[in-house]
């Protein structure tokens, strides 16, 4: 590996961020790490330079730990955004300058000097200042300063940004060209998607802090993992659909099955025709074209969903109090000529293509005993945290139905929250969230399965969870004090299953313990042992659930979040 | 063309008014009183004015004037980057405070710092004794007295001029220099120094300038011993008590005109390295 992070942490101030990352870059690969500004995308590249300490974890190039080692002694070629040109120097002595710190002979200079000038295509330009030189021009200077070493590594900071769109592609494909030639490896850190597409062999999408995912650009933009990368990556239209024997189904009425999923439905994957009767793709709903926009090559149009048609996973972006969704559309000349709308038109819509979310958390349901309590705990930290952060529906209701609502339910801790609980789980709840309206967010998330086949789904619960809240996590394990060696060797296995799952499967890093006593006990002890706990509890079975030592968490003092993941619904096939 | 002149955009009221503002202030405050000085010394003739200039006394006073005042701006440019360059570039408790006991120089009255030198160097003074002691060094009622109040006075020029261009300094130009293997020593010799070089020599002009013409905090320490510690400003006073009011005229005349070359020449040498650094294109 050219490059490998391992569980690089960064915090300002006791705020992470860069949190917990690791990533391997092959020799010669060109890696883009993409994200939006106060991502920890520039943080990150700035460890892996050593220009900034990280707090936590290692950075090694080509095998050798450097994580200790200042910038100097990396010797990585970085490129910055503004050049960082030295301004007093000529364009001759600003790609020298790591050669004459180096005491390489002015002749070899001379020859590595114009070889680079040639590179970047900026021949004959030595004796010229920095300012005398255009941006495009002065960027070239500043990439061709960060090769004359012949670093193993270039690590580039949104080395366009402060240039014209049209100097950008021009410069881009340089950089590309460059890459290619030397095949070096290469980091370079943007906000800009277009410009990670055009360059990257591989995209690392970055938010808050955490590599969310990483992948090669087709790979990432067709089946993405997460909301943030479906909708950062491209435009996307994230629906709420249910899986049913006839497969995936968008109309509310289809909301009877529990099987809640989140699709994503890119808008050049939108069929629109004048009846449903006329589309060829997997029939959606009908809706009303409500904008269009003429853009050259494509024409880009909303269409509004009639209410009973699929609902939006995230609100708000109707704008319309969640009355049928605005479905974004991308169609070709072709498609224009063979069915022109014009806004006000009703159109039948079809999907050709959707992909489904592998997330396990598809929506969230509150519910309490009236409206204002509903909205207090739509507005508690951690519900509020997790819907904005993985952009995802909050519903609302008021009393229980005749059965558990799509998604996850969310209650109130306090009196009786044991038995509301209780009840959501036996009329079909999957998983389930019980927070305290006016609790923080969790800092330490305790994962414990009640037996190991629910561990499969309760971790991807938690990581799901974890993804989107900077919390650190442990993995406990806890049996009889008096069980035999044979019982405790299995739990040992279990632990370490559970550990490079995690890793693997999630990308989830967490502590793992084996603590031998009671289950109730030493879940309570170390729930106790921190202000800002939170407890996700997995089961295939809700009634091994020790409800009276639950009430306990979630009625006492102060109250604690619990997750509740029944794994035995969750991974149930879908009834025919 | 003079009447294109009066015609460039600006957000100030006209080019006319503010250049009438500049002439009149430059005129009443500088020009007059200059002029005057001048018209004074005219009173003498070509001999007197050399006996009262050249005489023995006053080449002292001048050397120990722009002798002491460089000695005190080149300290200065090397303590004053140093301050200015901890109060930039490290967060430490009271960095505030420290920042404004800069100032204070500025704001106190000359002769307060010059007695309260005095009083802590003078032979039987706190460090005085101890300087006495232990390495046989006497500051007050020598040169170095006089020095040192000079250093004391031209601290906050430099602070002041150094700070902002430390500030704008590009910390990614330092970045680039070290991940281009260059050591800290290097990078601030090639990059961290030329980037405030101005700034450094405008603060040590300002420093050297005010320590030239200093009298208040000096007097107190220097002692005031004729062909020893007797600075210019000093004698000039002693003139005027003696109602000498044309020998007192006459070398004003003279620090004047040193004092205007030596600012003239060194603004002249910082326009001619800033057009050549910076390039054609600023």
């Amino acid at each position: 590996m050219s490059i490998a992070l391992d569980q690089v942490t960064k915090r300002y101030q006791g705020v992470p961020v860069v949190n917990d990352v690791s990533l391997n870059v092959r020799q010669g690969e060109f890696l883009v790490l993409l994200g939006p500004s106060g991502s920890g995308k520039s943080t990150l590249l700035r460890a892996i330079a050593g220009l900034t300490e990280i707090d936590h974890g290692r950075v090694s190039l080509h095998g050798k730990d450097v994580t200790h080692l200042t910038a100097r002694q990396r010797q990585v070629g970085f490129v910055f955004q503004h050049y960082a040109l030295f301004r007093h120097m000529s364009i001759g002595d600003n790609i020298e300058f790591a050669l004459r710190v180096r005491k390489v002979r002015a002749s070899e200079r001379v020859a590595r000097r114009k070889e680079l000038l040639k590179l970047v295509a900026l021949e004959g330009m030595d004796d010229r200042l920095p300012a005398q030189l255009s941006g495009g021009q002065q960027q070239r200077v500043a990439v061709a300063r960060a090769l004359a070493h012949r670093p193993e590594v270039l690590l580039m900071d949104e080395p366009f940004g402060a240039l014209d769109a049209k100097i950008r592609e021009e410069l881009r494909r340089t950089i590309r060209q460059i890459q290619r030639e030397l095949k070096i490896t290469t980091i370079l850190v943007t906000h800009d998607q277009e410009e990670a597409f055009a360059l990257a062999d591989r995209i690392g999408v970055m938010h808050q802090g955490r590599l969310l995912e990483c992948g090669r650009p087709d790979d990432l933009y067709t089946r993405p993992a997460t909301r943030f990368v479906s909708t950062f990556l491209g435009a996307a239209n994230l629906l709420l659909g249910y899986r049913t024997s006839r497969g995936v189904r968008f109309d509310a009425r289809s909301a009877e099955s529990p099987r809640e999923i989140v699709a994503v439905l890119r808008p050049e994957e939108v069929e629109l025709a004048t009846d449903a009767a006329h589309v060829r793709s997997n029939f959606v709903g009908h809706g009303v074209v409500e904008e269009l926009l003429f853009g050259g090559a494509v024409e880009r149009l909303r269409v509004r969903m009639s209410s009973d048609g699929p609902v939006p996973v995230a609100p708000g972006n109707d704008g319309n109090g969640g009355l049928g969704s605005l479905l974004e559309v991308s169609r070709t000349l072709p498609e224009q000529r063979q069915f022109p709308v014009t806004p006000g038109l009703r159109v039948a819509v079809g999907a050709r293509r959707i992909h489904i979310l592998p997330t396990p958390i598809s929506s969230f349901t509150v519910v309490a005993g009236s409206e204002d309590a509903t909205r207090e705990l739509t507005d508690s930290p951690l519900l509020a945290t997790l819907c904005t952060r993985m952009q995802t529906r909050v519903g609302s209701q008021v009393g229980n139905g005749h059965r558990a609502p799509p998604g996850m339910p969310v209650l109130a801790t306090g009196a009786g929250s044991a038995d509301a609980a209780r009840w959501q789980l036996q009329n079909g709840a999957t998983q389930l969230l019980c927070v305290p309206p006016s609790a923080p967010l969790p800092k330490h998330v305790i994962i414990h399965t009640l037996d190991p086949s629910a561990r499969r789904a309760t971790l991807a619960v938690a990581a799901s969870l974890l993804r989107h809240v900077a919390a650190e996590a442990v993995y406990l394990v806890i049996h009889p004090a008096e069980s035999l060696e044979a019982e405790r060797a299995a739990r040992m296995r279990d632990l370490l299953d559970a550990r490079s799952s995690a890793l693997n499967d999630h990308g989830l890093d967490m502590r793992t313990e084996m603590r031998p006593g009671d289950v109730a006990q030493e879940l309570q002890a170390e729930l106790a042992r921190y202000d800002d706990s939170m407890l996700v509890l997995g089961t295939s079975d809700p009634a091994s659930i020790r409800w009276d030592w639950l009430a306990n968490v979630l009625e006492g003092t102060p109250p604690r979040p619990v997750l509740i993941v029944n794994s035995a619904r969750l991974e149930a096939p879908v009834e025919a | 063309m003079a009447s294109s002149w009066f015609r460039q955009p600006s957000i100030l009221p006209g080019f006319g008014l503010t250049l009438g503002f500049t002439t009149f202030f430059l005129s009443a405050l500088v020009l007059l009183p200059l002029a005057a000085l001048i018209l004074k010394t005219t009173n003498l003739t070509w001999s007197e004015f050399l006996t009262t200039v050249l005489d023995e006394r006053a080449v002292a006073s001048y050397r120990l004037s722009f002798g002491a005042a460089l000695v005190a701006a080149l300290i200065n440019a090397v303590f004053g980057f140093i301050v200015a360059w901890s109060l930039v570039r490290y967060e430490f408790p009271g960095r505030r405070l420290v920042d404004a006991l800069i100032d204070l120089p500025f704001a106190l009255p000359t002769a307060v710092s010059g007695i309260a030198l005095a009083t802590v160097f003078s032979p039987t003074g706190w460090l005085g004794v101890r300087l006495q002691e232990q390495f046989g060094v006497q500051v007050a009622y020598t040169w170095l007295g006089v020095v040192v109040a000079l250093t004391l006075i031209g601290l906050p020029f430099v602070v002041r001029s150094v700070q902002p261009a430390l500030i704008e300094a590009q910390r990614d130009l330092e970045e680039a220099a070290e991940t281009l293997g260059a050591g800290p020593f290097y990078v601030f010799r090639r990059i961290v120094l030329p980037a405030v070089l101005p700034a450094l020599v405008t603060g040590f002009t300002m420093a050297f300038a005010r320590g030239v013409g200093e009298y208040g905090s000096v007097v107190f320490i220097s002692g005031n011993l004729p062909l020893k510690t007797e600075i210019t400003p000093l004698l000039i006073v002693i003139k005027l008590e003696q109602f000498d009011y044309n020998g007192a005229a006459a070398l004003g005349f003279s620090m004047l005109l040193v004092s205007f070359v030596l600012l003239f020449t060194i603004n002249l040498a910082q326009a001619w390295s800033r057009r050549r650094h910076v390039g054609a294109g600023h």
